[in-house]
Parts: structure tokens; C-alpha cells; sequence
């Protein structure tokens, strides 16, 4: 599980203010609004957009649904339980998912789509049972201060609440039991046992991980915006690494803009991780030797790890040793393949084995020589791919609507009924874009 | 039905009656649907055999001319995750349905892409809306249904079309659009297209898009064109141990045409047999196929499996098995 504090969190070092009551901006249209997400009434607030030393994770941070990227399920999700409050199944909401994904955004994003004011208690707040009952249980029950004006109880991070928050959990729940406003709460891990109870009061809304794509597009549209010389292989390079964790990819967005020299593919740091993921390859593949441990000390994920070893692989081996190695790759990936599926970490084990010494006796000798390992290709050509079928992708929904079919099926269908797709009026038919047709004239 | 000119649509069966080789489903669910009643319903088979085609003759029937209104598609695979199936469920089923009929339906095509936990969500929404709505789902296997809503359905499992029922549906479109075709070139289209009545049809449109002479070396043509056709290249590439050159080629042919691991996957296995390997390697090779397969339906990344396959193609290209 990814842990939170990647990224400076405005909201930990200061307690609240005392009334808990955050003065709601009205709603406007301007997405770019700075800050208007966190509790403090904090300078931050009259901020310029342009203030160097703001995070990048704050100031571009989504303040209206229209401006999420990539979590429409759980937009429509919330807006259905707050437009249904209190007629809604359960009183509370549980969006959880990895960090970065948007969690508190989105519920902070609600609130002023639907112009509620937001009591706001997260993780440096004690949130023992008197605490709780003292300060949100007036609160649930009350009326906003602000006339005409609901309310949302935002719990961030409620898998925060530890052993030294002592009855918070019941008596959350209780809250959730008694609540006249709707309440939030957003968590990594849902499946703790602790949380159980709080997990049978809430409707859960699932996050994911954010596609590399989703990133990389807000990532150029932030580098526009900041006047970051644009690099988009570079772009791309952050989102992979970033793992589906907005914050962390505009945090390393930030750190390497702040440079003289913004986005030099040269910086200090990424030149390290390359250094290091070559000296990897290099024992990997030159040595026959016990390698199981040689991941461990590598600021790279075993899953991009795994990406190096296969773009790699045929540099070096060929033959029979390819074969075995490709085979030790496949296998580390099959194991990949069932943590994701079932959670099961421990198959961690297996894979970081198959691509370590798997690969390393895939070989009868040690080689030597020098090679020059490239970095990995697929997810940039997977990427570039998906721009510029974006065409085809939407044709291919309308053949699917159109001929009662899925999507997947209509997109092959397109290879074979293109001159038939090329007529006039079948694309009236079909209600096609001008992109859609010139697409098909290609 | 708006018109259409896309001949799927054009001459898709309206009646029971003209929904071909699947007699005896036909005669179970006209029976249903006459008790103005319908169960929830599972339809397994392959693609092109007709189970969409039986949904929308199944509400057509139900609702006369009100159908649309009472009628809703989802793709589990276009939705993205369960929770937009749900709420597009919940949506629909919320009003009541405007015929004589006191459900609407659902068709769920691809019920077999949602994972086993959406599975399990989808269950709940079937018996929180059994009153106001009945599914119809269909699914090219119903292993990949998880048993509590197969129970909950009555499954119909529909074959592969034959060819002389393909034949009828060609002969009957052949007419209408005035074009010529031949004995051959029904055996050439039922062959391209395996059984798959909607790509027989489409691969008929796109013939006739040429020439209203249908022959079989057009058709041959046609189909040659819109078949992952470079994977005998990525094999020959492997087979002549250029290995880099052949998993290039690979994400490149997987990327630009669209076609998924399982189609890839599909098209070496057939082309095995035509390579010029000595037989007991290419028994080996499908073996490993198989094994690639199954990987890729367990969630392991494609990619990565067919290079482990395509290395192992490079050793056959030197008479050795792995």
C-alpha cells in the first residue's frame, strides 16, 4: 500500500480553527482557483495562481467535478448520495483507493458543486471519542451557520484513526447512525478489520489508480500553464513512474521545473535511477549469480524492473538462454499477474525470483563485453498508439451502438467494413464527426 | 428502427421465425415471451450466432412499438466498471415500464468481461430490481458466469451456425441487393468467416462494396485484408531468430490494427500448422500456445506472455523444442 505522506500535507502542521466552520467560497467557473480545497482559512486562499512556492499538488488540485480527470464513476456516485441525502441507503460515503488518486478532491469538489460547506477533520486532528463527539456530533446535528447553506462532515483518512484515538471508531459510527448531513470519509486500505464496522455503515466508492495517459495529459497541461519547457517523452517518463499517484507526478513535475534548466532530461535524479536500473541490467545479465536481492536497494518498482528486463532481454541472450530467459519473464509476470488479481502479496516472493535469478542462469556463462541498454519503449508507443487512434476509438462506439455490438467486436469490424463506412450515407447514419470522417478517408 | 445501410442491421431478423439454426431456443423463449413473462435470461455461445439478435426479438415482441423506451444495452466491457453498469441499472429501473408489461429489460452483452467481484455486485442488482426489471445477458462462456446469477437464469446455449444456415441468410441479402454470387463463394464467405453470421455479412458488404460479382477469390481478398494478417511475419521473423525484429513487429501490428492478445494468439495457433517445422515441434509450440493463452485469461500481461512464446518459436526455427 502507497503511503500518503509523499507530499507536503498544508493541512497537518496547523490545528484547525476553532469554530471548524470553513467560510465557503461561492462557486465559480475559474478551475484554477488556488486552494480553495483545505479547511484553514489559510493565505493560501489569496494566493495568486502564480506564486512560485505553492505545490504544484495544491494549486492545480481539481476544485469542480468538470476538472477531475479519470474518476467518473465515483463523481456519479457521490452527486447520486448527496442529491438523495437522506434518502440514501446508507448516510456515509467511503471513497477509498491509493494515494493520489483524488480521493479528498472529489469529495472537496462536491461541496462546492453543490455549494455545502465542508467540516473538515483529518488525520492531525485527534479523533478520539470525545473529540468526535464534541466536535462533529453538534455538528451533524445542526443547522450551517450560513444560512440556506448544507453541509458535508469530511473524515479524511479514517484509517488514521489509531489506537490513541481511543472509541473513535464506534463513535463514528454512531455518527453515521445519527447524521443529519451527509458524511465522507476517505481511506487507503478499506479492508482493514478495524474499519469493518464503519465499512457496513458506508456506501464504498473505489478509486483507481489513474491511467498513465490521464497523468501525462494533465501533466502538459499544467507544464503549458507554468511555461515549463515541454518535453513530452520526459512527461510521459513522470507519469509512468508515478504509478497512477496524480500528487507524486506533479510533485516531481514541480521539482524538476524548479531547476534552471526545466525539464534538462539530464536531471540529477533520474540520471541516478538510470545509473542505477543499468548497473542492475548489467549484473543481471553479464553475472550468473545469485541476484535475488539485487531489486532491493533500487528506487524502481519490481513492475518497472520487469519493464527494463523485457525491452532488454534480447540485447543480451539469444537462442536458448532468450527462450529460458523470456520464459523466467513471462512466469515473474504470471505472478505479477495474481497479486494484482487476488492481493496476494506474498507472490512478491515469486516474481522478484523469476526476475532475478531467472533471468541471471537463464544463460550457461557469465557474458561479458558492453551493451547499451535502452530504456523501456512499450508504454510510449502503447501511448502515442492510443492518441492517435482516439478517432477510431469513438467511430468505433457509434458502429457499436449503431449495429447493437461492443466495442471491441466494431473496432474490428472497421478494418473490414471501411469502404462500406466511406459512404455517404451511412455516416449520416451513423451521425460521424468531421474527425471520424476524415479518419476513415485515411 | 432508424434505417440502416449497414447490412447487420439492415436485414438483422425481426420475428422468431427468421432467427436461424437455433430451433429449439427459439421455440423455448417464443414460449416465454407469449406467457408475457420472461425469466432472466443467459445466453452462452460464440460471437454471430444470433444472441443479441434473440434480445431485441425478445422485446420487440414484449413491447410492440414501445420497446425502446423499455429496453436498455450495456456493453460490460465499453462500461467502465460495474459501478456505472449499476448506476445505469438503477436509472432505468427507477421508473416503471410505460407497456402492459410490468418489467423492462436489460441486455448485459459480455457479461463474461466483468470480473467476479462485479459478478457479485451485479447479483444484488438483479434481486434489488427483479420487480421492475428482467436481464438478458449474453456471454461467449458461461464458465466465466459465476454460479449465484447463472442460478438465477435460465441459460440457453446456442451453436455455431451451419453452413447452410449462413447460406440462407447470404442467399436472402444476395437477392435483395441484386448482386450475383456463386455455390463457391458461399462456401468461401461461411469459411472466412467460421460460423460467424455477422462477419459473413460484413464481409459480404465489403465484397460488394468492389463488385456486385461476388467471387471467391474477392472475398479471399477482402477477408486476406482485414485479418491480423502480419503475424506470419512476426513468426517468420522468430522463425529466422530475429527475435527483436518480431516482437517489434508484434506491438506494432497489436497497436495499429487494434487486435487484443486473444486474436494474436488465435491467429499463430492456426498458423502453426502452415509453418515448415518438423511436425513434433509444432505439437510442442501449440502446447505453449495453450499455456499462453490461459496466462492472458489470467490477467497476465499479454505482451510479456506472447514474447516468452515468439522466443520459444525462435528455437523451433533451429529444429529445437523448449
Amino acid at each position: 500500500m502507497p503511503l500518503e505522506p509523499q507530499t507536503p500535507n498544508p493541512q497537518s502542521p496547523e490545528p484547525p480553527p476553532p469554530q471548524n466552520q470553513y467560510p465557503q467560497e461561492p462557486p465559480t467557473p475559474n478551475q484554477q482557483n488556488p486552494n480553495p480545497a483545505t479547511l484553514e482559512p489559510t493565505p493560501s486562499q489569496n494566493q495568486i495562481p502564480n506564486t512560485p512556492y505553492q505545490p504544484f499538488a495544491e494549486k492545480y488540485r481539481a476544485t469542480s467535478f468538470s476538472s477531475l480527470v479519470g474518476q467518473d464513476t465515483a463523481i456519479e456516485t457521490i452527486k447520486d448520495f448527496i442529491q438523495n441525502f437522506p434518502k440514501t441507503k446508507k448516510r456515509a460515503l467511503l471513497l477509498h483507493g491509493p494515494a493520489g488518486t483524488g480521493k479528498t478532491s472529489i469529495a472537496l469538489a462536491a461541496a462546492k458543486e453543490f455549494d455545502l460547506e465542508v467540516l473538515e477533520l483529518n488525520a492531525s486532528d485527534l479523533r478520539n471519542r470525545a473529540q468526535l463527539e464534541e466536535r462533529l456530533k453538534p455538528a451533524s446535528q445542526q443547522q450551517s451557520l450560513f444560512k440556506n447553506k448544507g453541509k458535508i462532515l469530511l473524515m479524511d483518512e479514517v484509517d488514521g484513526v489509531t489506537g490513541s484515538d481511543r472509541g473513535g471508531i464506534p463513535e463514528l459510527v454512531r455518527l453515521i447512525k445519527e447524521t443529519k448531513h451527509p458524511i465522507i470519509m476517505t481511506c487507503n486500505d478499506v479492508w482493514q478489520s478495524k474499519l469493518s464496522p464503519v465499512r457496513s455503515q458506508s456506501q464504498l466508492i473505489e478509486l483507481r489508480p489513474l491511467s498513465t495517459q490521464t497523468i501525462a495529459a494533465l501533466l502538459t497541461k499544467v507544464s503549458l500553464q507554468e511555461s515549463i519547457k515541454e518535453n513530452q517523452h520526459f512527461l510521459n517518463q513522470i507519469a509512468i513512474k508515478s504509478q497512477g499517484d496524480i500528487r507524486a507526478a506533479l510533485n516531481d513535475l514541480q521539482a524538476y521545473a524548479s531547476g534552471d534548466n526545466p525539464l534538462d532530461p539530464d536531471v540529477d535524479e533520474k540520471r541516478d535511477v538510470e545509473e542505477s536500473i543499468f548497473n542492475i541490467l548489467k549484473k543481471i545479465f553479464k553475472d550468473r549469480d545469485d541476484v535475488r536481492n539485487l531489486f532491493d536497494s533500487s528506487s524502481l518498482s519490481l513492475d518497472e524492473i520487469l519493464l527494463w528486463i523485457e525491452e532488454n532481454t534480447p540485447r543480451e541472450y539469444h537462442n536458448e538462454a532468450l527462450a529460458k530467459a523470456m520464459l523466467a519473464l513471462a512466469n515473474a509476470d504470471r505472478f505479477r499477474g495474481r497479486i494484482y488479481k487476488n492481493q496476494s502479496w506474498r507472490f512478491l516472493v515469486y516474481q522478484n525470483l523469476f526476475q532475478s535469478n531467472g533471468i541471471s542462469f537463464a544463460k550457461p556463462a557469465p557474458l561479458d563485453g558492453f551493451t547499451k541498454y535502452e530504456r523501456p519503449k512499450r508504454i510510449l508507443k502503447i501511448w502515442l498508439n492510443n492518441q492517435k487512434i482516439a478517432k477510431k476509438k469513438t467511430l468505433a462506439q457509434k458502429l457499436a451502438r449503431h449495429t447493437h455490438t461492443n466495442t471491441k467486436r466494431a473496432l474490428k469490424d472497421i478494418n473490414l467494413l471501411k469502404p462500406v463506412l466511406q459512404q455517404t450515407q451511412v455516416q449520416e447514419q451513423l451521425r460521424l464527426s468531421d474527425d471520424e470522417r476524415a479518419f476513415l478517408e485515411k | 428502427m432508424p434505417q440502416s445501410d449497414i447490412w447487420t442491421e439492415k436485414y438483422r431478423p425481426l420475428l422468431f421465425d427468421q432467427l436461424l439454426g437455433q430451433q429449439e431456443i427459439v421455440k423455448r423463449v417464443r414460449s416465454l415471451v407469449q406467457a408475457m413473462n420472461i425469466p432472466h435470461l443467459l445466453l452462452a455461445g460464440p460471437a454471430g450466432v444470433g444472441k443479441s439478435t434473440l434480445a431485441l426479438i425478445i422485446v420487440k415482441e414484449l413491447f410492440g412499438d414501445q420497446w425502446r423506451e423499455n429496453y436498455l444495452e450495456l456493453n460490460a466491457s465499453d462500461e467502465r466498471g460495474i459501478d456505472v453498469v449499476r448506476q445505469k441499472v438503477k436509472d432505468f429501473a427507477r421508473t416503471k415500464a410505460i407497456a402492459n408489461i410490468p418489467f423492462k429489460v436489460i441486455f448485459l452483452d459480455e457479461a463474461d468481461a466483468l470480473t467476479k467481484e462485479a459478478q457479485q455486485a451485479l447479483r444484488r442488482t438483479m434481486e434489488n430490481y427483479a420487480n421492475t426489471c428482467r436481464f438478458v445477458m449474453s456471454c461467449n462462456y458461461s464458465s466465466r458466469i459465476i454460479d449465484p446469477i447463472q442460478s438465477r437464469c435460465v441459460i440457453f446455449r446456442f451453436k455455431l451456425l451451419e453452413k447452410k444456415d449462413v447460406a440462407v441468410v447470404i442467399r436472402r441479402i444476395a437477392e435483395a441487393e441484386k448482386l450475383t454470387i456463386s455455390e463457391e463463394a458461399i462456401t468461401q464467405l461461411y469459411e472466412a468467416s467460421e460460423g460467424d453470421c455477422r462477419r459473413a455479412v460484413n464481409l459480404l458488404q465489403a465484397t460488394a462494396s468492389v463488385s456486385p460479382d461476388i467471387t471467391p477469390d474477392m472475398i479471399n481478398m477482402i477477408s486476406a485484408k482485414a485479418q491480423p494478417k502480419d503475424m506470419r511475419v512476426v513468426l517468420d521473423y522468430a522463425l529466422a531468430g530475429d527475435f527483436t525484429n518480431s516482437r517489434d513487429k508484434l506491438l506494432d501490428v497489436m497497436l495499429t490494427e487494434s487486435i487484443s492478445g486473444e486474436d494474436v494468439i488465435k491467429a499463430i495457433q492456426k498458423e502453426i500448422w502452415n509453418l515448415q517445422i518438423e511436425p513434433e515441434i509444432k505439437v510442442r509450440l501449440t502446447e505453449k500456445t495453450g499455456e499462453t493463452e490461459f496466462r492472458m485469461t489470467e490477467g497476465s500481461d499479454e505482451f510479456v506472455q506472447l514474447q516468452a512464446l515468439l522466443a520459444s518459436f525462435v528455437l523451433a526455427g533451429q529444429g529445437k523444442a523448449t
